[in-house]
């Protein structure tokens, strides 16, 4: 490979090996890869395609490998090449229509330093974890916190290197010379740029993506409520208002932990192992001033509509036991409002990994609900108690999107703890039969779950995985990309599916 | 209030209102009235937590791109490092006492919370680069 793309690229010492790792992990070595190369352009990722047919060695594609609580950089099949495509950095901006056509090692933060220094009218829409890739997180369906937060969805147009060198672009970029490549997303027949997120399906080389244009003001409120039980009437109170399109971004409900783990030790408040009782709780609480439950909602446009809106929304809470209620208004002009709910990145939530005072972590359990209180109030008694039975601080969030809601847990986790670490595994697998006793399955999971979550996909004895493989082994016949990626395996490494 | 209790009311404040979804320090709950907002509008919480990305060298614009999004202004390693050190001194470009040997050996090998940082990501001669700004940035 030090040919194709230059020795300096190839990154095969046993510091890279680790620096590739999941360092989210109690195993480090159980998906530590051979090594990783860093091409700079599509021909080289072409030429690392061919060579790797040629031997028929793994490959592990990131864009910039920031995927914390899903494995990071880490691939599913240990021993694998991870393909790093951080050094692809080309940004073109279309100022004029709010798109962007992005390589994968552009940084959310790349992005905004970008538009900052070209004055341009656009927002992002970021991650909590704003270090990542826009590319990369789109691409796993990752969400933000603006009405741009689906970011799969804002997706139009892609570049893809398929498993056999041959590169496609999809949508209107398959007219050479299009104007509309990152304008309208369905081209001319079928149209695939779904088919490539989750997927291993191929190496995703640039990615169109449609922006916000800066609106002139953004309204909304915090919303605290002061029980675990409010969590009902909540959800059923925005619910309307986000399937009617009044709010167009998805509120993220969390709890008092979502919080207060990136504000504070827990060795402050109680001794280590030891539950956090409901007073204890409610001290932390205090201290913050926040609720049991807290939640941000926005809308963003002309101050006219925004203000209507705020009323409308005022109204929807008229008469419900608001712990607290507080309007916010950047309005063009003033100072920039500096968050991610104005597509500010930032990467503060990742303190939440020294919870434990030491070295932490978490890995994500995010089941898919219909977007309903007593649904969630029940998922809420389940999952809590789940977290009780296994010694583990409750860290959930449910995102209220039109016709779905995503219950996103974090399993916080303190790496110098042997005792809690090996919990992990089996607490995980506990959440997960629990869900899909309630047909509950996940929007996106850890490479250690990847085929316990396929699983749960069972209709008609697994017939989307029968489709997802013989796509697969028709695209990648050798098997070399990404194998085991959402559980789907080519023919050669079937046998390895746990 | 220190300095340094303000900024971690800030941080409070972004983080728990504008970041993760939920709202504090503000204190305006209204329990049951008919106008669950009570009408008063405040600024948004978490106003001007934007990070200062600006850099006067080739060698600061370095730790601008690769490393302030975390050892800047509301960065992971700036509020994990305020737990640890001497007030001040969780800004790394602030600290008297960075060798620039220790700054490459905590990026490869991680330190803490912080992850390992990749070649792929951070280049030899870039993490040379950055080093030696650090160890010079907090003693000028
Ligand atoms: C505290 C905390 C908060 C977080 N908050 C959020 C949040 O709010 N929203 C959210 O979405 N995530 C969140 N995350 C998860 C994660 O950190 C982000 O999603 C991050 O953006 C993912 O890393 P990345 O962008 O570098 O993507 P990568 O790691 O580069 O990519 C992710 C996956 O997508 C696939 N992929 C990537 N690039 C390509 C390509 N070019 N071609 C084909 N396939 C590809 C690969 O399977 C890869 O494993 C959070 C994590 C933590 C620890």
């Amino acid at each position: 490979m030090g040919s194709a793309i230059g020795a300096q690229y190839v990154f095969t010492t046993e510091e890279d090996r680790i620096a590739y790792s999941d360092h989210y992990s109690a195993d480090e070595t159980s998906h530590q890869p051979l090594g990783a190369v860093a091409p700079a352009t599509v021909e080289e990722v072409q030429a690392i395609i061919r060579i790797a047919n040629e031997h028929k060695v793994p490959l592990w594609t990131i864009s910039r490998g920031k995927n914390f609580g899903y494995g990071g950089s880490a691939p599913v099949v240990k021993g694998s090449i991870v393909l790093d495509l951080s050094r692809m950095k080309k940004i073109e901006v279309d100022a004029e229509n709010g798109t962007v056509l992005v390589e994968p090692g552009v940084s959310f933060f790349d992005l905004f330093d970008f538009i900052q220094e070209h004055k341009l009218p656009l927002w992002l829409s970021v991650p909590g974890n704003s270090w990542g890739s826009v590319a990369g997180n789109a691409l796993d369906r990752g969400v933000g916190y603006t009405t741009y937060g689906d970011h799969a969805a804002r997706i139009c147009g892609l570049e893809v290197v398929l498993p056999d060198g041959d590169l496609v672009r999809t949508g209107m970029g398959a007219m050479s010379g299009s104007p509309n490549w990152q304008l309208y997303k369905p081209g001319y027949g079928p149209s695939w740029d779904t088919m490539f997120c989750q997927s291993n399906f191929g190496v995703v080389t640039k990615l169109g993506l449609w922006l916000m244009p800066e609106p002139e003001s953004v309204l909304g409120f915090d919303i605290d409520v002061d029980k675990p039980e409010d969590l009902g009437w909540l959800i059923d109170t925005l619910a309307p208002l986000r399937r009617q399109g009044i709010i167009q971004q998805s509120p993220s409900i969390g709890n008092w932990l979502r919080a207060a783990a990136t504000l504070t030790l827990r060795d402050e408040w109680v001794e280590p192992g030891k539950p956090l009782t409901e007073s204890v709780i409610t001290a932390i609480r205090k201290k913050f001033n926040i609720g049991w439950w807290g939640v941000a909602v926005r809308w963003y446009g002309p101050l006219e509509i925004n203000e209507a809106t705020s009323r409308v929304v005022e109204k929807a809470f008229a008469g419900k036991p608001v712990m607290a209620m507080r309007p916010t208004r950047w309005v063009k002009g003033d100072a920039p409002e500096g968050s991610p709910a104005t597509g500010v990145p930032v990467t503060y939530p990742l303190a939440n990994a020294n919870w434990f005072g030491g070295r932490g972590g978490h890995v994500s359990y995010s089941p898919v609900l219909p977007v309903n209180g007593a649904l969630a109030l029940d998922q809420y008694r389940r999952t809590s108690a789940l977290y009780a039975e296994y010694g583990m601080d409750y860290h959930p969030s449910f995102a209220i999107g039109e016709r779905h809601m995503t219950n996103v847990n974090q399993l916080l986790f303190n790496r110098d703890d042997p005792d809690m670490m090996k919990r992990v595994d089996s607490f995980m697998r506990a959440l997960v039969k629990d869900a899909t006793a309630k047909r509950y399955a996940e929007y996106r999971t850890h490479i250690d779950y990847m085929d316990l979550i396929a699983d749960t996909f069972d209709f008609n004895n697994h017939a989307l995985r029968r489709l997802n493989e013989r796509v697969k082994d028709a695209l990648d016949p050798n098997g070399i990309l990404s194998p085991g990626k959402s559980g789907i395996w080519p023919a050669n490494r079937r046998e390895k599916r746990s | 209030m220190t300095l340094f209790q303000a900024r971690n009311a800030r941080l409070a404040l972004f983080a728990a209102a504008a970041m993760l979804g939920l709202s504090a320090c503000g204190g305006a709950g209204t329990g049951n009235a008919p106008s669950p907002a009570g009408g008063k509008q405040q600024a948004n919480a978490g106003a001007n937590a934007m990070q200062d990305r600006s850099y006067k060298s080739d060698a600061e614009k370095l730790f601008v791109e690769k490393c302030a999004m975390c050892h800047r202004d509301f960065g992971m390693g700036t509020v994990v490092l305020a737990r640890r050190v001497e007030k001040g001194q969780e800004w790394l470009e602030k600290r008297t006492d960075l060798q620039a040997d220790f700054v490459k050996t905590a990026a490869r090998a991680g330190i803490g919370n912080m992850p390992r940082i990749t070649r792929s990501d951070v280049s030899d001669a870039q993490l040379d680069a950055i080093a030696a700004y650090l160890e010079k940035a907090g003693r000028k």
